[in-house]
């Protein structure tokens, strides 16, 4: 399951940035691709704006197969108040290009990717390839919401994958 | 004289009297280290940051049922706005892990300032304390 999530990660921080070079964040002093997973990031009650953050939520299981299938839902939430130049009055427009950056990022051919298995990088090692896919549906885009200043949205995306032997 | 008092430095150095006089202790700003430009050990939670911790004093630390409060002096702030090169003190709260009462980490909730003048002279924080 954790190497499905990682991929996943992988796959749209490189499709975001190569979408929109631009979209970046400052994260602890480094700039990096406007993308980040909640739950690997240090617990904070702020949420950085332009940038789009991961949460994984429910999970399904089918294991009727030879290989137990995983369809998790992935929640997509990103916020802007605009630039600061045009006095937060692009916010609308800010918004929207997220929203076409996203659909950009994982409706692009193919919507599937090999999946790796990252834990070696904590040790310096190399990301290691696996045998099978991981694959994904569309995205929904959430309703719109205003926050103050800000405008706000939650995408959702169903990933799929198997669970080959020895995964945790 | 009353001229010379109606400044914001009056106000911050009397903050910090008063911080000092009801009960004023020291507690630990905790920020994450710098990330690791590139590393993608970090970014899928596989390293851990590494922390370090700031002294503030003088605080008053106020603690309710669920909630507890910091009022912390603006001249500590700051400082460390300067020394750490943050653009403000809002962002310097917002990045922070959390502060350290008593080896307790309470992570920022929100960060108010009060001002006179102009200057703000003391920082009032509403932490929100650990789930246990």
């Amino acid at each position: 399951m954790q190497n499905a999530k990682d991929t996943f990660y992988e796959v749209l921080r490189g499709r975001v940035a190569a979408v929109n070079p631009d979209r970046t964040i400052v994260l602890r002093g480094v700039v990096r691709p406007g993308v980040l997973v909640t739950e690997n990031e240090l617990v904070s009650s702020v949420n950085l704006p332009d940038c789009f953050r991961l949460s994984w939520t429910a999970v399904k299981t089918d294991t009727h197969g030879t290989m137990p299938a995983l369809a998790m839902q992935c929640e997509i939430a990103y916020e802007t108040a605009g630039t600061a130049v045009n006095a937060g009055m692009d916010r609308g427009r800010c918004l929207g290009a997220m929203d076409g950056e996203l659909l950009a990022a994982i409706g692009a051919v193919p919507q599937s990717s090999l999946k790796s298995n990252y834990a070696g990088l904590e040790f310096g090692a190399a990301a290691v390839a696996m045998k099978t896919n991981i694959w994904w549906g569309d995205v929904v885009f959430g309703e719109m919401k205003v926050d103050d200043d800000r405008l706000s949205r939650t995408a959702t995306v169903e990933v799929m994958s198997y669970e080959e032997a020895g995964e945790l | 004289m009353a001229d010379l008092l109606m400044t914001g430095d009056a106000a911050v150095r009397a903050a910090d009297v008063l911080l000092r006089a009801n009960g004023g202790r020291s507690v630990l700003l905790r920020m994450g280290a710098p990330a690791v430009s590139g590393a993608e050990a970090e970014e899928l939670g596989l390293a851990t940051p590494e922390f370090q911790d700031m002294e503030l004093a003088p605080v008053v630390f106020r603690k309710a049922e669920s909630t507890a409060t910091l009022l912390v002096s603006a001249s500590v702030v700051a400082g460390l706005v300067g020394t750490l090169a943050f653009d403000s003190a809002q962002v310097l709260f917002e990045t922070a892990v959390g502060v350290v009462v008593d080896g307790v980490v309470f992570v920022i909730e929100k960060s108010v300032a009060s001002q006179a003048m102009g200057e703000p002279y003391c920082y009032c924080l509403t932490l929100r304390a650990p789930v246990r």
